[in-house]
C-alpha cells in the first residue's frame, strides 16, 4: 500500500463517526469501575495487608493447642489429665434438643409467615389486588418487613418475652413476611389469567377466583419460595443466638464467650452440617415442585408397585375398572378416586409436611402463652431511658460515623474478593468453558459446599482463628460470596447463545480464545447485575457482623444489647436499616438505568 | 325465570371504546337472539366477536347501548345478582382457560361455584350430589376415565372438552363460545363443534358461537352473524341457504373469496412480522441483560 493510498484511508476513517455508547453500556462500565474502585480503598481503608494475614497465622497453632481434640456433647476437657472425659448421656439428649429446637424455631416461624403472607401477598399483586391503596399498603408492609433484620426483631423480642425460642419463632416470623409475600405476590402476578377469567364467567365470587383459579397455579411457586426463606432463617439462627434465642446458636455463642473452643467447633461444624442437608432437602424439594414431571421412576411409583405385589386388593384397585356398558355404575364407580402413585405420593408427600410443621411447633418448645402477657412489659418498653428516644449514648458521633465506614469498607472489600475469585471458580463451574465434566462438576461441589456454610459461622471461625475483627469479618463475606457469585456466573455463562461460541470454534480459535472472544463479553451484563445483587447482601451482612466480633455498626449494637441499653439499641437498629435502604435503593436505581 | 317473549338476548345500538385505541371495538351493534337458537358470529379477528361475547356474560362494560340477557340489564348488575346471571351463562374460551395443576374433576366442578357459597379447595369440598352430576358431565363428554388426572396432562381437544363439561356444570340457559375451536387440530375441531351441536340439541339449549371459517359456519349454526370492524354487516338463517346467498355472505365478510384470502395472507404476514421483531427484541434484551 503505498503513503497516499494510507493517508486517504486515514481520511476515510476520520470521517467515520463513532455512534455514541448506549446508556447502559455507560452505565454498567461506571458502575464496574466504581465498585473497583471503592474495593481499593476499603481494602487499604481496612488495613489489610499481606504482613497482617501472615502475622495472624502465627496465632494458629495456639489455637490448635486450645481447640483440639474437640469435646463432643457427652465430653469434656478435663485440664489436668489432659484428656477427654465421658460426662454420660444427659448433654448428648440435650443436644439433640438443641438441634430439633432450632429446627423448630426455624419452621415454625417461616411457616407463620407463609400463612400471614398470603393475604399481603394477595393485597399486593397487580392483578388480585381490590384496589390500589390496598395494594400500596401491602407491599409497603413487606418492604419495612426486609428492612428490619430478623436479630433486630430477636432482640426487641428478648426484651417482651425474655430469653428463649419464642423470640426467635417470632422474629423469623416479623422478617420473612417481607421475602415471602414480595416472592409470593411475584408468583401471583406470573399466572395464567384465563382460568381466572373462566371460573368469574361460571359466576364464581372473588374469593372462589382466587381459591380455585390463582392458587392451584401459584402454590408450587408459593411453598418453594417458603422452602427457600426456611433455609435463610436455618443460616440466621446463629446470630440470633447472640443476642438470647435460645437453641445451637445460644449454645455457640456461650461456648465463645467461655473460650472453650473445644465445645464451640463441634456445635460450628454441626450447624454447618445441618445447613448443609437442611439445602440439600429444600432444594431437591423445590426442583420437584417447580416442573419436574414424576417419571415413573420416582418413590411415589416404587411405592405404589411394591404396595401393590403385597396387596391384590390394592392391586385390583388401581386397576382400570371393566369397561361397563351401564353409565350410572361407571359413574358410581368413579366417586372413588383411585389410588394411583400420583396419589399415594402426594398424600404422603402432605403427610410428612403436615407431621413437619405441626412438629416444628412442638419442638421449638416456646411458651405460647406469653403471646398472650407480654402486654405488661410494654409500658416498660415505652418507657423512658428503653426504646425511644434513640440515643447513640456513650458513643460519639465520630466514633459511629467510623463505624459505617467500617462497615461499608467491609462491604466493598468482600464484594471485590469475591468478584475476582468467583470469576475464576465459576467459569471453570460452566458447563461451556470447563475443559471436561470432572472439572466442571468438582467446582459446582465446591460453590454447593460453599454456599452451604453460613458466613457468619465462617466469621465466627475466622474471628477467633486470627483474632482480628473487620478483616476476619471480610474474608468471611468474600468466600461466602463466592459460593453465591460464583453459581450466578457459573448459569450465566452457561446461558450465552451458542451460535457465536460455536463461530469461534469454526474459525478455529482455541477453547480460551472462545472463551475470552465470546463467552465471556456475552455474559458481562449479567454479571453487573449480579455483583450489585451480592453487593446488597454483603452490606447487609456487614451491619450484622460487629455481634459477632467481624467490625463495623454491628459492634455497637451488639454492646448495647449486651448492657441494656435499648434506646441505644433503638437508635443503631434504625441506622442499620437507613443504611440497607440506602443500599437498596441505589442498586434499584442502577438496576433501572442498565436496562 | 320470567323471560319476556322469547328472545334471551337483546342487544341495542352497543358501542364499546377502549381507552387508548383507535377504532372503537364495537359501534351501533343490535342483535336478538331466540331461545334454542344457534347462532354462529362470523368475521375475522379483531372484528369484535369476542368483545361482544364477552358483554353478553358482563365481563366487559359497553361504553354506549344496552345489553340484556335472560330478561336483566347486564352492566346495571353487582356482585351476587351478576354471579348469578354468569351462572346462568356458559362461556367456552378458545384457550380452554381451565385450571392446569387441578384434577379435571375439580375443573368440573368450579362450574358449580356461582350456586355455593364460599371459596372451595379440593374435589372433597364440594358436596357428594355435585361431585355425582360432575362425572356425568364428564362421562357425556367422553372423559369420564380422566376425572382424577391432573388437567393439564391432557390433550387439547380433551382440554376444551372438559372446558364444556365444566359449563354443562352450570346448568346453562344460554351456551357462548368463543372460537372454541381455533386453537385445535382439525379432527379435534370436528369433534367439538359436534359435541357443542348435540348437547345443544339435547338441552335445547341457545348457543352463540364466534367463529372465523365460513365453511365451518355455514355447517354448524342457524343463524349466521357477520362482524366487521366492530359492525354487524350480515344476519341470516342459513335454513335452505342458496349458493348465491352463500356468495353473498363471503362477499359481506370480507368483499370475495379471493379478498378473504389475501386478508387472512396479509394478516398472517403481519403477525410474522411482530413476531420476528419481537423475537429480535428479545434477544437484544437478552444481550443487553
Amino acid at each position: 500500500m503505498t503513503l497516499l493510498d494510507e493517508r486517504a484511508l486515514a481520511e476515510r476513517l476520520a470521517g467515520v463517526t463513532r455512534p455514541a455508547p448506549k446508556a447502559a453500556t455507560v452505565v454498567s462500565v461506571v458502575t464496574l469501575l466504581a465498585l473497583l474502585v471503592l474495593g481499593i480503598w476499603s481494602f487499604t481503608g481496612l488495613g489489610f495487608s499481606l504482613t497482617s494475614i501472615i502475622d495472624s497465622l502465627d496465632n494458629i497453632p495456639q489455637f490448635v493447642a486450645r481447640t483440639v481434640p474437640f469435646a463432643w456433647p457427652g465430653w469434656h476437657w478435663d485440664r489436668d489429665s489432659a484428656t477427654l472425659v465421658s460426662d454420660g448421656w444427659a448433654p448428648v439428649a440435650e443436644f439433640i434438643g438443641a438441634i430439633f429446637m432450632t429446627l423448630g424455631i426455624v419452621i415454625a416461624g417461616t411457616f407463620l409467615a407463609f400463612l400471614v403472607s398470603i393475604p399481603i401477598a394477595y393485597g399486593a399483586a397487580r392483578n388480585t389486588t381490590p384496589n390500589p391503596t390496598v395494594m400500596v399498603i401491602c407491599r409497603a408492609l413487606g418492604i419495612i418487613a426486609r428492612a428490619i433484620p430478623a436479630v433486630a426483631f430477636a432482640s426487641i423480642f428478648v426484651f417482651l418475652f425474655a430469653l428463649g425460642p419464642l423470640p426467635g419463632v417470632l422474629a423469623f416470623f416479623f422478617h420473612s413476611i417481607g421475602m415471602i409475600s414480595k416472592m409470593m405476590a411475584d408468583a401471583i402476578e406470573q399466572i395464567d389469567e384465563g382460568p381466572r377469567l373462566a371460573i368469574r364467567s361460571t359466576g364464581g365470587s372473588k374469593a372462589q377466583e382466587f381459591w380455585s383459579g390463582v392458587v392451584p397455579q401459584a402454590l408450587p411457586a408459593w411453598i418453594a419460595v417458603g422452602l427457600h426463606r426456611a433455609d435463610i432463617n436455618l443460616r440466621e439462627t446463629v446470630i440470633l443466638g447472640y443476642v438470647g434465642v435460645a437453641g445451637l446458636g445460644l449454645e455457640l455463642s456461650n461456648s465463645i464467650h467461655a473460650l472453650n473452643y473445644r465445645r464451640a467447633f463441634p456445635l460450628a461444624i454441626t450447624i454447618i452440617v445441618l445447613c448443609i442437608l437442611f439445602e440439600i432437602v429444600s432444594s431437591m424439594v423445590r426442583s420437584r415442585l417447580l416442573g419436574v414431571r414424576p417419571t415413573g421412576k420416582g418413590i411415589g411409583d416404587t411405592l405404589v408397585r411394591a404396595a401393590a405385589r403385597r396387596s391384590p386388593r390394592f392391586a385390583a384397585s388401581i386397576e382400570k375398572p371393566d369397561v361397563t356398558t351401564d353409565r350410572a355404575a361407571a359413574i358410581q364407580a368413579a366417586m372413588n378416586r383411585p389410588w394411583t402413585g400420583e396419589r399415594l405420593a402426594s398424600r404422603i408427600a402432605i403427610w410428612v409436611a403436615v407431621v413437619v410443621v405441626v412438629g416444628s411447633f412442638v419442638a421449638a418448645q416456646a411458651r405460647w402463652t406469653d403471646l398472650f402477657t407480654f402486654w405488661g412489659n410494654l409500658p416498660i418498653l415505652l418507657d423512658k431511658d428503653h426504646l425511644w428516644p434513640p440515643t447513640f449514648g456513650i458513643y460519639t458521633n465520630e466514633q459511629v460515623f467510623q463505624a459505617i465506614l467500617v462497615t461499608f469498607q467491609v462491604a466493598f472489600a468482600a464484594t471485590l474478593m469475591s468478584a475476582i475469585l468467583s470469576i475464576i471458580v465459576g467459569s471453570f463451574a460452566a458447563r461451556n468453558v470447563a475443559p471436561n465434566r470432572y472439572v466442571r462438576n468438582g467446582f459446582r461441589g465446591l460453590l454447593l459446599v460453599i454456599r452451604g456454610v453460613p458466613e457468619l459461622i465462617l466469621a465466627i471461625l475466622f474471628v477467633i482463628v486470627t483474632g482480628l475483627g473487620a478483616q476476619a469479618g471480610t474474608l468471611a463475606l468474600a468466600i461466602g460470596g463466592v459460593g453465591l457469585l460464583g453459581k450466578l456466573i457459573a448459569d450465566s455463562l452457561e446461558e450465552v447463545p451458542n451460535g457465536p461460541e460455536r463461530a469461534i470454534t469454526a474459525v478455529g480459535g482455541t477453547r480460551t480464545q472462545r472463551y475470552f472472544a465470546s463467552t465471556l463479553p456475552m455474559s458481562i451484563p449479567a454479571f453487573v447485575g449480579h455483583l450489585l445483587y451480592l453487593l446488597e447482601q454483603n452490606v447487609r451482612a456487614a451491619t450484622l457482623l460487629g455481634i459477632v466480633g467481624g467490625g463495623g455498626i454491628g459492634l455497637y449494637l451488639y454492646d448495647s444489647l449486651r448492657v441494656s441499653k435499648y434506646d441505644q439499641v433503638t437508635a443503631f437498629l434504625l441506622l442499620i436499616i437507613v443504611l440497607v435502604l440506602i443500599i437498596e435503593g441505589i442498586a434499584v436505581f442502577i438496576r433501572k438505568a442498565l436496562k | 325465570m320470567t323471560v319476556s317473549g322469547t328472545s334471551v338476548v337483546e342487544i341495542t345500538d352497543l358501542g364499546k371504546q377502549y381507552p387508548g385505541a383507535d377504532d372503537p371495538a364495537l359501534s351501533g351493534v343490535s342483535l336478538t337472539v331466540d331461545r334454542g337458537e344457534v347462532v354462529v358470529l362470523l368475521g375475522l379477528s379483531g372484528s369484535g366477536k369476542s368483545t361482544l361475547l364477552r358483554h353478553i356474560d358482563g365481563l366487559e362494560l359497553p361504553t354506549s347501548g344496552s345489553v340484556r340477557a335472560l330478561d336483566q340489564d347486564v352492566p346495571s348488575l353487582r356482585g351476587r345478582e351478576l354471579r348469578t346471571l354468569r351462572g346462568r351463562i356458559g362461556f367456552i374460551f378458545q384457550q380452554f382457560e381451565i385450571v392446569g395443576p387441578l384434577t379435571v374433576l375439580e375443573n368440573v366442578l368450579t362450574g358449580a361455584l356461582s350456586r355455593i357459597r364460599g371459596p372451595r379447595v379440593g374435589v372433597w369440598s364440594y358436596s357428594r350430589e355435585l361431585r355425582l352430576k360432575a362425572l356425568a358431565h364428564l362421562d357425556r363428554v367422553g372423559l369420564l376415565e380422566r376425572a382424577y388426572q391432573r388437567a393439564d396432562t391432557l390433550s387439547g381437544g380433551q382440554q376444551q372438552r372438559v372446558a364444556i363439561a365444566r359449563a354443562l356444570m352450570q346448568d346453562p340457559e344460554i351456551l357462548l363460545a368463543d372460537e372454541p375451536v381455533a386453537s385445535l387440530d382439525p379432527e379435534s375441531s370436528g369433534q367439538v363443534m359436534a359435541l357443542i351441536r348435540e348437547i345443544a340439541a339435547e338441552r335445547g339449549l341457545t348457543v352463540v358461537c364466534s367463529l372465523h371459517q365460513v365453511d365451518l359456519a355455514l355447517g354448524w349454526g342457524d343463524r349466521i352473524v357477520g362482524l366487521r370492524a366492530g359492525k354487524v354487516v350480515l344476519d341470516v338463517s342459513t335454513d335452505g341457504l342458496s349458493r348465491d346467498q352463500v356468495m353473498e355472505i363471503y362477499g359481506r365478510v370480507a368483499t370475495s373469496t379471493s379478498e378473504l384470502q389475501v386478508i387472512e395472507q396479509e394478516l398472517s404476514e403481519v403477525r410474522d412480522a411482530m413476531l420476528s421483531e419481537e423475537l429480535q427484541k428479545q434477544t437484544r434484551d437478552e444481550d443487553a441483560r
